[in-house]
């Protein structure tokens, strides 16, 4: 067997001396699609920062054998910013160029690939800000793939998505498994979890690792969200409520909780 | 129409907003893109300590400069670590520590003069080949910037989280940033001043941004609209002959409100944006200029710089002679911004007469700049009366004993002409000047020599015996500005304080110095204190006030009156002069002129 | 040492300069923690200048100078809410394209020969020169500031909380935000007639950014503020009595030493107190300085 993209045991993550995430023992292999559940402020943004390299573990042991890219959300963006979807794409070759180099047109054309690898050459030459949200995440996930990132973080990519944008998001990262790529997605949702390889349950510490078949269960869902689980009626899933469903709060995830 | 391209120093103000525009265009697109409009315009202001340590210690102004302004960008680099201050207070802070420092530097260190305020308001009609050389070396850092480092910017300013991933996350891709736009606005103060240095960094920018969705069209389009705007500007302050630096501030802002207004109405139909456009153009409108004041005799074409020589000048030439007066009446020396017309003047001037010193040593470089080849004569040079000293300072009580201020040296004194003796030199030797320049109307000079020699003979002899009906013990003053030493010295009067330490706007007294000044005033039993014309006199009135000294009686110092006042002309002025001085020793007892007669 | 204190009491100029300051540091000290809120320091810095035309325009109307930069001063925060409404660029680009606006056009009104010399001078006060009139001004606008914030405080709060988001019924954030320039310009009026734009710029900002180092609440922020500017306007007065440092320096660097150590005390209560409280925050910091 391959080895993993990414290997983390023993591995605690914090800031300033203060674990805020324990108990990390985990093996994803290369072209595995993962998803990340938890509430705010369970560690997820942290995670993410410790993958792209940002922090240091404050104990024990991460290995990360690829190369990173994030895919924030989109409201992270400046979208009055005077670029196209290309030159966002394209930003993706600084990974990769030396310092001093502006991106050529070869650069260019790899970005022009990557857009239509999302499904959105023809809009390559569109405003960014005009964009639809959907579509922008794609530029985003485009400009991943322009660094040749083997190992893409998505930061709850399916936030205000319609159920075509949704579904279209989901095929993506789908094609982008099966090429080999890892792709590592944050999201709130159980069921949306439920989709991938794996998954990793996080509330401070990591709560449950594996098949989504097998790692979500009541107790583990209980653990993970701290007993705001209701069972819907009439319905064989879980239905979830978490504390604070905004999306804008996972910024300050970890900060003083 | 474009005759003006044709003189050297438009031709050279041409040339430096041309290479200006690179390093504003390029730069003022990232302080628009990066928010930093409220840095870029701190950061020019903040250059005032660098100024005041240039001018005290005597090296290049431009080197002051940025080194204030990268102390500056250190300290918002320092402060902004506490993340918990907003960008913009960190700024301010910034701002305010680095303006306390000058200000402390200015009036408590140095005794700056005016010089310190003339390099905070740059001129595209005074550009030196060393203003062209630094506009020229920042364009080229701007251009090798921008091409090396700009995508990094982009990436950066297009979202901070994932700039690290894209190796974009290093601080020094900022810094380099903040460096260059440090660079831009140094270079810019000497075309358009310290309060304007956002007409061709930030104003250009915001309007190229209101119609540009891509980087490289918005780098294109803010270049070409600060050279536009600049030549307009500069182009329209030659017409109007008004100082190009605010005409090409009120050109840029009414095409920020043009385009905005039409990008408003195109999107959205609005008429109100309409309104506020029209509102801003039609303000725009009011900026008219007014002509030079030639007196449009025969002659030679004589130029003076200040108010008092052009009266002198006058008063010996009369009509054979063609003069224009570079300084206006009743403005001060100190807030002088050429305007083209004088620029015109010089360049023509077949002779030019300078007061001399500080006051009006900003016409070397207008001399020198305009490409004029006329004979200067500076009047101060052979005067019977020369007095020295530090300029402000020098007779103020106990602060008289205080050492801190060699740095101010022996200087001399620039107000001569207080001092009747001195103006009879002076006159004489206006008369032999324009005599070798026009053997013709010799005889006319001479004659006019004589009557106002005469008149200057009777009004020295008539102020003596006004002075001495003063009982000699109240013959003291205090004024807010020391421009009267040759006059108190002439006279036997003597000045017990002054109440602004130094002569730049910028300077404070302390609360110490004026404490004590108030106690000295108390002690003489001084009567009056004698606001200067030119200068705001709220200090003066606020001591007054607690001493029961009059401010009643103002002087004339470094300028004239205007037309139609007593101080229109310098006997006018003296005459003026000598009535508050002898009413306000006497408490309004003794009266010396009558009216304009004597 | 007794004498230390009473000395500069003994001089007519200092004793109005102390009360200006005080009267200037409740208000300033109160309405600069909004501006510290609101991120609009760079209005409190440069509407004095955008005045200009304002005043040029007073004087060669005949009317009073305080009338024609009081209108003057709040065109420019109108014109400066419009703008940067219109132009959804930074707000920082909107003031600076408005007040070079403003101040070029007063220059060139200013060369008319009826304008009177120094005549933005005029309205740019030393501490030290302060009349009667003007404590009288200072005490009344001040009030009226001090009062609208305390009634507008929730409304304030609320919009500074979350901006455009805050629009649940109730005057537009966009009112609220020009309601808020219109008061930091009457201060800014009040502020550079009696003590000069650089200790105005100082005295809205410094106290207020060193109360928000010490506290996270708007009402404790906003008495700490004020008497912080009170404190160091007072310290600074003395400074500039026996130390003899120009007035209005000397107060700006108390100022900014109180800043300084509020900065000090911060840090050191986040180690003592809270000794693992994490020094990094997640949200990235979209500005550069």
């Amino acid at each position: 067997m391959a080895e993993p993209a990414i290997a983390a045991a023993h591995m605690s993550l914090g800031y300033a001396g203060r674990a805020v995430l324990r108990g990390l023992e985990f093996q994803v292999p290369t072209g595995s699609r993962v998803g990340i559940l938890g509430p705010n402020g369970g560690g997820k943004t942290t995670l993410f920062r410790a993958l792209t390299g940002e922090i240091e573990p404050l104990s024990g042991h991460l290995e990360v054998n690829a190369t990173t890219a994030t895919v924030a959300q989109t409201d992270r963006s400046r979208l009055d910013y005077p670029v196209s979807a290309l030159d966002v794409a394209t930003m993706g070759s600084l990974a990769r160029l030396p310092w001093w180099k502006r991106p050529g047109r070869a650069e260019r054309r790899r970005a022009r690939e990557a857009l239509a690898e999302v499904g959105l050459a023809e809009l390559a030459d569109s405003t960014f800000g005009d964009l639809s949200g959907g579509q922008r995440q794609r530029v985003l996930i485009a400009r991943a793939l322009t660094a040749d990132a083997e190992l893409l973080l998505m930061d709850e990519p399916f936030t205000g998505l319609d159920t075509t944008n949704e579904q279209r998001l989901e095929e993506l990262i789908d094609s982008l498994a099966v090429k080999g790529r890892t792709v590592m997605i944050a999201t709130h949702e159980v069921e949306q979890a439920e989709r991938w390889d794996l998954v990793l349950c996080l509330n401070g510490e990591q709560i449950s690792f594996g098949d989504p078949a097998v790692a979500i269960s009541k107790p583990v869902l209980e653990a993970t969200y701290g007993g705001h689980i209701v069972e819907i009626p009439g319905q064989p899933e879980l239905g979830v409520l978490p504390a604070h469903h905004h999306h804008h709060d996972e910024g300050h995830e970890g900060a003083g909780q | 129409m474009f005759e003006a391209f044709s003189l050297p120093f438009f031709q050279r103000g041409l040339a430096e907003i041309l290479l200006l525009a690179i390093p504003c265009g390029l730069i003022g697109s990232w302080v628009v893109l990066r928010g930093l409009a409220f840095h870029s315009h701190a950061v020019g202001t903040a250059t005032f300590p660098g100024l005041v340590l240039a001018d005290g210690l005597g090296f290049a102004a431009a080197l002051g400069a940025f080194g204030a302004a990268a102390l500056f960008t250190l300290l918002t680099v320092a402060i902004a670590r506490s993340r918990r201050t907003g960008a913009d207070s960190v700024t301010a802070l910034a701002l305010a520590a680095c303006l306390a420092g000058g200000v402390i530097l200015a009036s408590d260190v140095f005794n700056s003069g005016a010089n310190v305020d003339t390099l905070l308001f740059g001129s595209l009609l005074a550009i030196g080949s060393g203003d062209l050389w630094l506009a020229a070396v920042v364009a080229g850092l701007a251009v090798v910037a921008s091409f090396f480092v700009g995508q990094h910017w982009l990436a950066r300013g297009f979202d901070e989280g994932a700039s690290r991933a894209l190796r974009s996350d290093s601080a020094l891709f900022d810094a380099a940033l903040l460096t260059v736009v440090a660079a831009t606005v140094v270079a810019t103060l000497s075309a358009v001043g310290a309060l304007l240095v956002s007409t061709l960094i930030v104003v250009p920018a915001a309007t190229a941004r209101l119609f540009t969705a891509r980087l490289s069209t918005l780098l294109t389009a803010a270049t070409l609209l600060v050279a536009a705007e600049g030549v307009f500007g500069l182009w329209l302050s030659v017409q109007t002959n008004a100082p190009p630096g605010a005409t090409i501030a009120v050109t840029s802002g009414a095409a920020f409100a043009l385009a905005l207004g039409a990008r408003t109405i195109s999107r959205r139909g609005m008429w109100r944006a309409a309104a506020v456009a029209a509102a801003l153009l039609a303000l725009a409108g009011f900026g008219a200029g007014c002509g030079s004041q030639s007196s449009g005799g025969d002659g030679p074409k004589v130029v003076a710089t200040t108010t008092q020589v052009g009266d002198f000048v006058a008063e010996i030439g009369g009509d054979q002679v063609d003069l224009s007066t570079i300084l206006k009446p009743n403005t001060d020396p100190h807030e002088y911004e050429p305007r083209p017309s004088d620029v015109q003047a010089v360049a023509d001037a077949d002779i030019i007469f300078r007061s001399g010193g500080h006051l009006d040593d900003w016409t070397e470089d207008l001399i020198k700049d305009s490409g004029s080849d006329a004979e200067v004569v500076d009047l101060s040079t052979h005067l019977p009366v020369r007095l020295f000293g530090e300029e402000e300072h020098d007779h103020e009580g106990e602060a008289h004993e205080d050492e801190g201020h060699e740095a101010g040296g022996e200087e001399f004194d620039p107000h001569w002409w207080q001092d009747p003796v001195n103006v009879r030199f002076a006159a004489a030797r206006i008369e032999s000047t324009l005599s070798d320049a026009n053997p013709a109307a010799s005889a006319y000079y001479q004659g006019r020599l004589r009557r106002f020699d005469n008149q200057i003979r009777n009004l020295t002899r008539q102020t003596k015996s006004c002075v001495r009906r003063v009982p000699a013990g109240d013959r003291k003053i205090v004024t807010d500005h020391d421009a009267f030493a040759y006059f108190t010295n002439r006279f036997g009067i003597e000045t017990v304080g002054t109440v602004i330490p130094a002569l730049t706007t910028e300077a404070q007294p302390s609360a110490g110095d004026l404490a004590d000044l108030e106690a000295t005033i108390r002690r003489e039993n001084v009567k009056a204190i004698f606001p200067e014309e030119s200068v705001s006199p709220a200090l003066s009135e606020a001591l007054a006030k607690d001493t029961g000294a009059t401010t009643e009686y103002s002087l004339y110092g470094d300028t004239l009156g205007p037309a139609g006042s007593d101080g229109e002309t310098w006997l006018g002025s003296m005459k003026s002069n000598v009535n508050a001085v002898v009413a306000g020793m006497s408490g309004g007892k003794v009266t010396c002129f009558g009216g304009q007669d004597g | 040492m007794i004498d230390w204190l009473v000395d500069p009491l003994t001089h007519g100029f200092t004793v109005r300069a102390l009360i200006e300051i005080a009267l200037l540091g409740v208000t300033s000290g109160a309405i600069g923690c909004w501006v510290v809120l609101y991120r609009i320091s760079y209005s409190a810095e440069s509407l004095a200048h955008g005045m200009f035309p304002g005043l040029v325009g007073a004087a060669l109307l005949g009317l009073p100078l305080m009338l024609g930069g009081a209108t003057g001063i709040i065109i420019a925060g109108l014109l400066i809410a419009v703008v940067g409404r219109l132009s959804a660029d930074a707000a920082d680009t909107a003031i600076a394209v408005v007040v070079t606006s403003l101040f070029g056009l007063g220059v060139l009104l200013a060369l008319s020969p009826d304008s009177p010399p120094g005549i933005q001078a005029l309205l740019f006060g030393d501490p030290l020169g302060i009349t009667e009139g003007q404590l009288l001004v200072t005490a009344l606008l001040g009030a009226t500031v001090l009062a609208a914030l305390w009634f507008g405080h929730d409304r304030l709060l609320a919009v500074g909380f979350d901006g455009d988001a805050g629009r649940a019924g109730g005057p537009s954030p966009g009112l609220i935000q020009g309601l808020l320039l219109i008061l930091v310009a009457v201060t800014v009026l009040v502020g550079v007639q009696g003590l000069g734009n650089l200790l105005v710029a100082a005295i809205l900002v410094g106290p207020a950014a060193a109360a928000r180092l010490l506290t996270d609440r708007m009402k404790p922020m906003i008495l700490l503020s004020a008497g912080i500017a009170v404190l160091s306007g007072v310290a600074g007065l003395y400074l500039s009595f026996h130390g003899r440092v120009a007035a209005g320096a000397a107060i700006v660097a108390c100022i900014l030493l109180a800043y300084l150590s509020a900065a000090f005390l911060a840090a050191a209560k986040t180690r003592l107190v809270r000794p693992t409280r994490k020094e990094t925050p997640d949200e990235p910091v979209t500005q550069l300085v």
